[in-house]
């Protein structure tokens, strides 16, 4: 059972941070690995290979960006980025640096415990799932067929135009992936983002969101962050 | 670099105008009303004008040159041509320079002195933030440091449900604290230097999402009905602002309008303009503190010890910067059938022109 637990580690320079985290993670049956600095951080994460990296940014050796985009440049264990900052533009280039989500100073425990299990679980269904023939996902009551390219909802087709539907496909591929506005436009027009095309991206949005029959409130499949981008979520 | 052209070219224009008009009257001062020994007076006149309109000393002194050489030139003996003998031109020269030289000085002492004004005006208000902020923030911490030095020394001698309370309201005290930070950190993100607000198209179903998301988590037991046009709308804004102004004006629902069962929150658009408007059937507010109620915060005056009540005032004093900052206009009253009705509108046309 010990062995069987998923590890995170947890790279934080305060240590009351450290310890209230550590305790919550470790009753919530999680192994914790703890890293006070980068250079702690790299040391641990090679000799332990977690499943999961909580990373702190403003470490006291080097900003936490770098431990990010170096595990990126080999690896693809999902990062959660604790950041104090509320600037969208900086939680747009560690996105796009290859975090998988983030969460604002301060925070709730079960609104981190939340970013955890949906980072955990998406991780370990997509490395299997996604592009398979035949292969389907599917998220509460929706269900999208990737080789039919079509999207039920309760068993009821929702039609969906083809730029609609790749955004939809897209944010499944990378469910509970925060999908930042330049990469969803990289991928769906291949093309270089600008204010032309994130307004197209959220008008397409918003039909979206109507067909699903989704209000404002009520947005249970589709997170969406202000200047930032989307996610496709399985846990509201 | 443009504005420093733009502002010599309109020195240089104000400069040559009244150059222009003041040899107009010369001319006719002397041919038609033959009053020549005037003339100088009327040159003295032009330097003493455009020392004061332009900024800086370089125009007077240039009117004062070139009205010096107007008056040789025109209106002196031998007409119509220069003469440089006359020991009186040097001497309307002279008067003429020093009255530019003292007028300048004066001008720019002046507004000098103007913004030096200004400035202070903006630490006295800063100064009275940080003493009323810093007022505020005694009272959760008390709880938060009381109540956790509370538990820890009498961790065994405390009953379950005793501690569980503190550690309830040390929550509910950290959780006032944030909101807190946020406005503050709100009012930063304006008031940092000249950095412009950054408005970026947002959608605004996306925008009141995330504000319901936001308001039900903390609050999930408050009634709040939403009525938002049906097509897409899209409007220019820096929506993390936006964002802020909406939960301060909920959250100030919460927390004062008494008797309150529901919040309704509608926009409606017209002529280009978003209106949003969120009204509860509350107490209303009352008539003392209608007229101040954005301001209040700032106003030294207005001694409360309650600190819920006044971060309230520091949440609506936020509210009226960051509409400001966007160029929309921020309301309260209170509406007929008694609760408060707050309504503030931004602009919502296409910044086609402005962006392309």
């Amino acid at each position: 059972m010990n062995n069987n637990r998923y590890k995170i580690l947890f790279v934080e320079d305060e240590e009351n941070i450290r310890t209230f985290m550590s305790a919550l993670l470790e009753a919530n049956g999680y192994q914790v690995i703890l890293a006070a600095n980068c250079s702690e951080a790299k040391m641990m994460y090679f000799s332990y290979v977690p499943d999961l990296v909580i990373l702190d940014l403003g470490l006291p050796d080097k900003d936490g960006s770098s431990f990010l985009s170096e595990v990126r440049s080999s690896d693809s264990t999902p990062f959660i980025v604790l950041s104090a900052r509320s600037d969208e533009s900086e939680k747009v280039r560690l996105l796009d640096l290859g975090a998988n989500d983030f969460v604002t100073k301060p925070f709730g425990s079960a609104e981190l415990l939340a970013r955890v299990r949906t980072c955990l679980r998406n991780f370990c269904h997509s490395s299997d799932g996604g592009r398979l023939p035949g292969a389907k996902f599917t998220l509460m009551d929706m269900v999208i067929d990737y080789d039919a390219r079509r999207i039920f909802l309760r068993g009821e087709e929702i039609k969906l135009t083809q730029t609609e539907y790749n955004i939809i496909a897209l944010l499944s591929e990378h469910c509970g992936k925060m999908m930042t506005y330049s990469a969803i436009i990289k991928a769906v027009w291949r093309e270089y983002p600008d204010d032309g095309n994130i307004k197209r991206l959220q008008v397409n949005m918003a039909n979206i969101r109507k067909k699903l029959g989704l209000r404002p409130g009520n947005n249970k499949y589709i997170v969406n962050e202000l200047g930032v981008g989307y996610r496709l979520q399985d846990e509201s | 670099m443009g504005e420093k052209t733009l502002k010599h070219i309109k020195n240089a224009l104000v400069m040559l105008l009244i150059l222009g008009v003041t040899f107009f009257i010369s001319l006719v001062l002397q041919d038609v009303l033959t009053m020549q020994e005037h003339i100088t007076t009327v040159f003295v006149f032009a330097v003493f004008l455009v020392s004061l309109i332009t900024d800086g000393y370089l125009y007077g002194i240039l009117t004062a040159f070139l009205g010096v050489i107007a008056v040789n030139f025109a209106f002196t003996f031998p007409y119509f041509a220069f003469n440089f003998t006359i020991p009186e031109n040097f001497f309307s020269a002279l008067i003429m320079i020093v009255i530019s030289l003292m007028t300048s000085a004066l001008t720019t002492k002046l507004k000098k002195w103007q913004e030096l004004k200004a400035e202070g005006e903006h630490e006295k208000m800063r100064a009275n933030l940080l003493r009323a902020v810093s007022h505020d923030l005694r009272t959760p911490l008390t709880t938060i440091y009381g109540s956790s030095s509370a538990i820890i020394d009498n961790y065994d001698s405390l009953s379950d449900e005793s501690k569980r309370k503190m550690i309830l309201g040390i929550k509910d005290d950290s959780q006032w604290l944030i909101g807190m930070v946020e406005n503050l950190l709100s009012i930063t993100r304006i008031d940092s230097g000249n950095v412009k607000l950054i408005k970026s198209p947002t959608v605004l179903e996306e925008l009141v999402d995330s504000v319901i998301l936001k308001f039900k988590k903390r609050y999930p037991d408050v009634k709040l009905s939403i009525d938002i046009p049906d097509e897409v709308v899209i409007i220019p804004m820096d929506p993390i602002l936006i964002e802020q102004v909406i939960i301060n004006i909920l959250e100030n629902a919460v927390h004062h309008a008494l008797g309150m069962t529901k919040i309704s929150f509608t926009v409606k658009l017209n002529d280009g303009s978003a209106r949003f408007e969120i009204s509860d059937d509350g107490c209303g507010i009352e008539k003392e503190r209608l007229d101040r109620i954005f301001t209040g915060y700032y106003d030294i005056t207005e001694q409360s010890t309650d600190a819920k009540r006044r971060n309230a005032g520091i949440g609506l004093s936020v509210c009226a910067t960051i509409i400001k900052a966007h160029g929309g206009s921020i309301t309260a009253a209170n509406s007929s059938s008694g609760g408060a009705i707050f309504s503030f509108t931004l602009d919502a046309s296409e910044p086609n022109e402005e962006e392309i």
